[in-house]
């Protein structure tokens, strides 16, 4: 074959491939197993048979995968279970052995997210689902098993058992999740780069204590196409090309009915720390879709002197800032 | 010099033809066609009722225009078969149309209201303080982190064997 003929035909197979350029599903293949790979395939089946286990409290958090049983030993009317897992990870919920008495008004529900003090995490406006589809109700559900699978990294379970001797088996699992939005922090000092590449999305990252924020690193609007326009955005301001960072405090879990303590739309590369001296501090990153969005901070607790003073003639709800 | 051409144009096509949309987990777009489908169903009652109506509008049109259910007729137009009272009708209809979707469409909402209000109650909520919760959550940090040295510990205790 002619020099040029090759080169022909090869420029023909090179585009017949363009066309499979745009996938964007990442495929997680369990590349985090660590020492556990170095292990044979006999010695892996060995160590399968320890899953944790333990008895599930009337209430109670989960933080590892396992079975979890309630048993009843008297009528409780109001149980729920919190269950939380890493940041880049989702849970999946299965319920098996279940003997409860639906018609008694027993029920189990499990719920995609936490609802504490009524205030549901993440609120209706992160979450994309509607409130009645983040719930599963076994009773109302057709198959003998229900399973459910939560939007980010929290979960909640909530049972009520009239007759002493029923009860269920709770089993957790936890899932990768590539690119976490709507993320409770469990621990009160750590640091995390929350990104969001072209959706639109809000994502907030809730951590429930008193804490000093330092954003480390903020990129807002890594445009879709090379246009060579980015000057433009920065003087728009933050409602203009509607993607910004914005830090809020309240006392509840719900970030819709938290305080907007600082808005932030410009990409900087300083340090920009806020303490945040309320029961709940949240970043929250609001997307417009058109840009990949990246917003890196850490946190760590404030000590009670460090508190910051609440100011005289303050709102009773509105805890205090610096 | 053909095959060049054959081989350009296939370069061509196989670049600018339509690509598949970006992969996404099966999820997500099968919500998204159950969500649009359930949203269809209702708006394919009223086409029946359109033509029903065209037919007796026609109707009344030919036998001369003294019918009582068309009130708002122009009078140039009532007297005679033309085009313009055809016209008319088709503009009644459409908005008799618009009318029953819109009705549709605000009886499905408040049916998705009630749906939701219903799945709502009993509205299940603990009042756990900050504190409690705070608790909590370090008892089932401190029972991972404990879980998770003796799964090490057994781990290596394999590995050793």
């Amino acid at each position: 074959m002619s020099v040029a003929l090759r080169a022909q035909l090869f420029l023909f197979l090179i585009s017949l491939s363009s066309r499979m350029g745009l996938s964007r599903y990442i495929e997680d293949n369990e590349a985090a197993d660590g020492l556990y790979s170095l292990l044979s395939l006999d010695q892996k089946r060995e160590s399968d048979d320890f899953i944790f286990r333990r008895p599930l409290r009337c209430l109670d958090m989960l933080a590892t995968d396992g079975y979890f049983t309630f048993v009843a030993s008297r009528p409780q009317l109001a149980c729920a279970a919190f269950i939380i897992a890493e940041p880049s990870e989702v849970i999946s919920l299965e319920l098996s052995d279940v003997n409860i008495d639906c018609s008694a008004g027993d029920f189990i529900k499990m719920f995609d997210g936490w609802v504490l003090k009524g205030e549901k995490f993440p609120s209706r406006q992160d979450h994309q689902l509607p409130l009645n589809q983040r719930y599963t109700d076994y009773c109302s559900s057709a198959a003998p098993g229900a399973t459910s699978r939560s939007s980010q990294n929290v979960a909640m379970i909530f049972f009520r058992i009239h007759s002493p001797d029923s009860g269920f088996t709770l089993t957790v699992k936890k899932l990768h999740n590539p690119f976490p939005c709507n993320i409770m922090s469990q621990s009160p000092e750590g640091s995390f780069t929350m990104v969001m590449p072209h959706q639109r999305r809000n994502c907030s990252f809730s951590i429930i204590y008193p804490v000093e924020i330092r954003l480390t690193d903020l990129s807002l609007g890594q445009a879709i196409s090379n246009e060579l326009s980015p000057q433009r955005q920065v003087w728009t301001g933050c409602s203009g090309s509607g993607d910004y960072v914005e830090l809020l405090g309240g006392n509840g879990v719900d970030t819709s009915m938290m305080f907007p303590i600082a808005d932030l739309c410009f990409s900087l590369s300083g340090l920009a720390q806020m303490k945040i001296g309320c029961d709940n501090s949240v970043v929250r990153l609001v997307s417009s879709g058109n840009y990949i969005n990246r917003v890196s901070f850490q946190y760590r607790l404030l000590e009670q002197r460090e508190l910051p003073k609440t100011r005289e003639n303050a709102l009773d709800n509105f805890c205090s800032v610096e | 010099m053909k095959l060049n051409v054959l081989l350009g144009v296939g370069a061509l096509l196989a670049v600018f033809l339509p690509r598949s949309a970006d992969c996404r987990p099966a999820d997500a777009d099968a919500a998204v066609a159950t969500a649009t489908g359930q949203r269809r169903l209702p708006l394919m009652l009223p086409r029946p009722l359109l033509l029903l109506h065209l037919g007796e509008e026609f109707s009344l049109r030919l036998g001369g225009g003294s019918a009582a259910s068309s009130p708002s007729i122009p009078p140039s137009s009532s007297s005679s078969f033309s085009s313009s009272a055809v016209n008319v009708a088709l503009l009644r209809l459409t908005q008799r149309l618009l009318q029953v979707r819109a009705e549709q469409q605000t009886r499905a909402e408040q049916q998705e209201e009630e749906k939701e209000k219903r799945s709502e109650e009993p509205p299940i909520s603990l009042d756990l303080t900050f504190h409690l919760l705070r608790e909590v959550l370090q008892m089932a940090r401190a029972e991972q982190q404990a879980q998770q040295a003796d799964s090490n510990r057994r781990m290596m205790d394999t590995a050793g064997k």
